[in-house]
């Protein structure tokens, strides 16, 4: 398999009171085409700020300090993180970024990859939606990106289709409310509808069911199972909950204090095949899946 | 519920009315030179007041003076209606000035970072050190003073106070989740700050600005030319030199100061309720 994200020796530091922590460390993963890979790991495990790097979204001071993050574009392999050694100067031991210069570079490079090449669905899926804008005209604005040449009506047909396939019940309706107006659950559907109708190559799914309702979680999850599965798109799901990125991944990393403890495929996982990590023991027993069962 | 309609409603009549007059004074054909010197007519009480027999000589019935006359005879209902003429353009001109550069220093403020930031924030700054009142006389002393120079001025002086509330709205929406999220879904960033920001997000402050500017030419039209003779120049009429006027000859009528005075107590009062009461509205439709 063609890998479509490949990220090497990502780290990412941040100053705080009490000096510079190291809250990724050299981490190395790879998203291939058309897969779902699996980020699990406990709260402050460094997955939430691995997506946002992957995104070039962090704020912070410095953020990245290392790595490479070299995303496939169908025609050439663009590294994200290319120009980071110019920015980052020593002093003391402490290496400094210039981070207003590193800010620019990443928004006029990423120009081209936010939307297209990936795109993301956020926890708190009701802040992620414009208050004030109707939410199927953003699901509209969404297929308006992808589809510069379409006209008005071919547009918000395709966002209703969009509403319509995101499992939501009179997507009529659903078109002309705001935010305000929905579940938290129907605002996730909304929010995945916006992020797959602008048909990006790779979907970041961060905690997308952090704070909803068990069923409708459950009821979450089968919808980016089944739309990732038609669409083949690759994703990167990134969740505290074994049992859901045990249903959705094809592999699974297994993140703890900002390093990768495991890499493993989510078949061998669940069947109990070769050595786990202790952690990943740990977390599958406090998830209730014990060793080698295929049910999970 | 009913306050805020009543509100509403009454500050919205009279703004309403002021405006529809700005619309259709320079209509109106009102010489202001042939009005003058009808001196037997001056102090003319107005039409509900019983006229003294001494007034009731120069002043036949019907009088056909609604608001009565001035010291020089000449109608205050008809150059109270074509004061409005003078502020409201002017008023309009200066709300828009401010409304639009303030915007957007304010939204360039707000959402951009280094060198332009702080030659923006530097420049409201700038702005925002001159004293108001003493930098407007001042400038009607240098130059020959006219409402439109006031109405710039006065506008350019109000855009510190646009450009802060919407620098402060803006800051804090740039780290909103929903700003993210578009960012991650490749909306262009001048479109998220225009319309996504500034528009659906500021609208709201940015009315209630322009209602107060609005009103503060109407007061620095007065004050200006009570003050000294700064303001619209006579035989212009306006609700600043009536006043400024009558008021030589306070004690010998009340009627020629006492409309206008209203007048601008009233409409400065009606800007303000008008600019808080639809921006309360505007804001309380979004929660």
């Amino acid at each position: 398999m063609k890998n479509l994200l490949a990220v090497k020796d990502l780290s990412i530091e941040f100053d705080t009171k009490a000096g510079r922590k190291r809250v990724v460390d050299s981490i190395s993963f790879q998203v291939g085409e058309g897969e779902v890979l699996g980020v699990l790991g406990e709260s402050g495990s460094g997955k939430t700020i691995t997506t946002s790097a992957v995104l070039g979204l962090i704020q912070g001071n410095p953020g990245v300090v290392n790595g490479q993050i070299l995303l496939s574009t169908g025609d050439e392999t663009l590294n994200l993180l290319a120009g980071l050694g110019d920015v980052m100067t020593g002093n003391k031991g402490i290496e400094v970024k210039n981070v207003r210069r590193w800010d620019r570079l990443v928004s006029r490079r990423m120009k081209s990859v936010w939307g297209s090449q990936m795109t993301a669905v956020f926890q708190n899926p009701r802040a992620s939606l414009d208050p004030l804008i109707k939410v199927g005209t953003q699901v509209a604005e969404s297929v308006a990106l992808a589809h510069p040449d379409w006209t008005a009506t071919r547009v918000r047909d395709k966002a209703l289709d969009w509403l319509q396939r995101v499992q939501l019940n009179a997507p009529e309706r659903v078109y002309v409310s705001y935010a305000h107006e929905l579940s938290g659950g129907m605002c996730q559907r909304v929010m995945v509808a916006v992020a797959l109708a602008r048909e990006p190559r790779l979907l970041i799914a961060d905690e997308p069911t952090t704070g909803l309702d068990t069923t409708v979680r459950a009821e979450i999850v089968k919808l980016f199972a089944s739309l990732i599965d038609e669409e083949n798109r690759a994703m990167m799901y990134i969740s505290h909950d074994v049992r859901e990125v045990l249903y959705l991944a094809d592999r699974v990393i297994v993140m703890k204090d900002g390093v990768i403890l495991e890499t493993s495929t989510a078949h061998d996982i669940r069947h109990g095949y070769g050595q786990r990590a202790p952690y990943t023991q740990f977390l599958l027993e406090s998830a209730g899946i014990f060793e080698g069962d295929p049910n999970a | 519920m009913l306050k805020g309609q009543l509100g509403l409603w009454s500050s919205g009549t009279i703004v309403g009315i002021f405006c529809l007059f700005g619309f259709i004074a320079p209509l109106v054909d009102y010489s202001a030179q042939d009005a003058v010197n009808q001196r037997e007519r001056q102090f003319c009480p107005p039409a509900f007041v019983d006229a003294t027999p001494e007034q009731s000589r120069s002043c036949p019935k019907p009088t056909g003076s609604f608001f009565g006359t001035d010291h020089l005879g000449r109608e205050v209902g008809i150059r109270l209606f074509k004061g409005i003429q003078a502020v409201f353009f002017p008023g309009c001109l200066a709300a828009i000035l401010a409304i639009f550069i303030g915007g957007l220093l304010g939204a360039v403020g707000g959402y951009t970072q280094g060198a332009l930031r702080a030659i923006t924030l530097g420049l409201i700054r700038i702005i925002d050190t001159l004293p108001r009142m003493v930098f407007l006389i001042l400038v009607c002393t240098i130059f020959r003073p006219s409402i439109t120079l006031i109405a710039v001025v006065a506008g350019i002086l109000s855009i510190p106070t646009v450009a802060t509330v919407v620098r402060v709205k803006v800051e804090r929406l740039a780290s909103e989740d929903y700003i993210l999220a578009h960012i991650a879904h490749g909306f262009r960033p001048v479109k998220i700050l225009l319309y996504h920001i500034l528009w659906l997000q500021c609208r709201s402050v940015l009315i209630r600005q322009a209602s107060f500017i609005f009103g503060y030419i109407v007061f620095i039209e007065a004050a200006l030319c009570y003050l000294g003779d700064y303001g619209v120049q006579e035989p212009q009429p306006s609700w600043g030199n009536m006043i400024a006027q009558a008021k030589s000859y306070a004690l010998m009528s009340t009627w020629p100061w006492l409309f206008p005075s209203l007048a601008v107590m009233v409409t400065i009062a009606a800007f303000m309720a008008f600019g808080n009461v639809i921006a309360n509205r505007d804001e309380g439709a979004k929660r």
